[in-house]
């Protein structure tokens, strides 16, 4: 059974869950939709001392996942690495960062393998940050009052799709909330759109529009964010 | 007497004060970065709030997962970048009766809570609690104010002319993404500009620090300003989805 650590503003405790198979997680509501393989041992922490920045910029070059909105893709489709330097800044100003470990042998080896009787040692070895490898991220930024966005959730490939993502998620709404805050916003793209309306997220009840700064220019001051040039508007008098 | 008034908002409401003191003191974030540099290990106790915590850390040989800490170097400014100065007079004019009118900009945050209450009011929008309000002005990362000074003709200032007549503020992680929200300008001062000037500049900080997803969520009915500003909506298809809480 999930094991669930008291309800807090409790960003200090790690807490350890195995989740139990999908079927009796979902069975009081939609048992008929798919079903997904159950999650294998997980360690998820709220702790910003947890995350290994070297760790997590190879985290988002296996997602392939980039900090700007609109990355540089080289020809094979990769995203340029993200910046560790400003990495490290962006999770010192986030309010909120849940990252995900699991022991490194059930992200490399096939399901079958792992219950061979040879490792029984190594699953004796407690599953922590430091033994564990970092597989799942997200982060959220807030003005702890009113409003919140939430940013760079991700999971690796190879154990997308069983879960952890909707726990990540669920992690940072519940940490939010305990804060009072209910204004939470997420970006984007078609390919996380599902993903989002699956956890729970929608499209604005009072009907606004998203928008985003993508004004280029041949003007003097520009900056690059990406693959975008944005033009830095010139000090004058209204 | 401006601050006197917000900490008396604190002492209203401790519950929310604990909490955000607690997560200040977990998250190293911008109230951790006023402290001086001291040696790692005086750091590091200082940014984890728990006995075990700092245990746990004095174990590890490999002290890489503890550098959360800012750039110790400020980066330099390039000639061509002027730092945008915090207060400034944007508008200045004369009034028919002889009296000077200055709007002045500011970035400094300073902003009675009460007077952006009723500016709130003014503008039509929905009363939200005066504590979260603080709360979040105190940690956004940009509020920028615009201010009506009326002076005399002779160049002193009026007593009780200094009013509040537009706000922008914008939350970012200070390195990739930045929000804004909250604009408004007061209704008898729309049209001339200045909630122009107010995200020109607000813009001008945010990519001058390198921060380049600068996004916001705008009413139908501004959709059109935003677009004169050099936003776009929807870009590429990047949508912003709100969570609804499910009972």
């Amino acid at each position: 059974m999930a094991v669930v650590g008291s309800v807090n503003g409790g960003s200090l405790h790690s807490k350890f869950q195995t989740l139990p198979p999908a079927k009796i997680f979902n069975s009081q509501k939609r048992s008929t939709l798919h079903r997904r393989p159950p999650s294998p041992p997980i360690f998820i922490s709220t702790n910003l001392s947890d995350v290994n920045p070297i760790h997590l910029q190879d985290l988002y070059s296996s997602c392939n996942h980039s900090c700007h909105r609109f990355p540089n893709i080289s020809p094979d489709g990769r995203v340029e690495p993200v910046d560790v330097d400003k990495l490290r800044i962006a999770l010192s100003h986030s309010s909120v960062v849940v990252s995900v470990f699991a022991r490194p042998e059930t992200v490399t080896s096939l399901p079958e393998n792992l219950n061979t009787g040879g490792d029984w040692y190594r699953r004796m070895i407690p599953l922590t940050p430091f033994s564990g490898k970092l597989v799942g991220f997200g982060r959220a930024v807030s003005d702890n009052g009113l409003t919140a966005s939430i940013y760079d959730v991700m999971v690796i490939p190879s154990l997308q799709g069983r879960g952890i993502g909707r726990m990540i998620l669920q992690r940072i709404i519940r940490l939010l909330t305990n804060k009072g805050i209910y204004d939470i916003a997420a970006l984007c793209s078609d390919q996380e759109m599902g993903f989002f309306k699956a956890c729970g997220f929608g499209d604005d009840i009072l009907g606004s529009t998203t928008m985003m700064y993508t004004r280029s220019g041949n003007h003097i001051m520009v900056k690059s964010a990406g693959r975008k040039v944005l033009m830095v508007p010139p000090l004058r008098k209204p | 007497m401006k601050t006197s008034t917000s900490s008396s908002l604190c002492a209203i409401i401790p519950v929310n004060c604990i909490l955000n003191c607690s997560n200040q003191l977990a998250y190293p974030c911008s109230f951790s970065l006023k402290l001086s540099r001291g040696n790692r290990v005086l750091k590091v106790s200082q940014l984890k709030a728990s006995f075990w915590e700092s245990i746990r850390s004095g174990l590890i040989k490999n002290n890489s997962t503890q550098v959360i800490e800012p750039p110790s170097s400020t980066p330099q400014e390039d000639e061509e970048q002027e730092p945008l100065p915090e207060e400034f007079v944007l508008v200045e004019k004369t009034l028919p009766d002889g009296t000077i009118e200055q709007i002045i900009f500011s970035s400094g945050g300073d902003v009675d809570i009460y007077d952006l209450q009723s500016l709130c009011d003014k503008v039509g929008w929905p009363r939200r609690p005066l504590s979260k309000l603080a709360a979040a002005l105190r940690n956004s990362y940009m509020v920028a104010t615009l201010h009506s000074i009326k002076k005399s003709a002779a160049g002193e200032e009026l007593d009780n002319e200094k009013k509040l007549i537009g706000m922008a503020r914008a939350t970012s992680d200070h390195a990739f993404n930045a929000t804004i929200w909250d604009v408004l300008v007061d209704p008898s001062y729309q049209g001339q500009g200045l909630g122009k000037a107010l995200i020109e500049k607000i813009i001008r900080a945010l990519l001058q620090r390198d921060i380049g997803n600068i996004t916001l969520f705008a009413d139908s009915k501004v959709v059109e300003f935003y677009r004169n500003l050099g936003f776009e909506a929807d870009p590429e298809g990047i949508k912003g989805m709100f969570w609804y809480p499910r009972f």
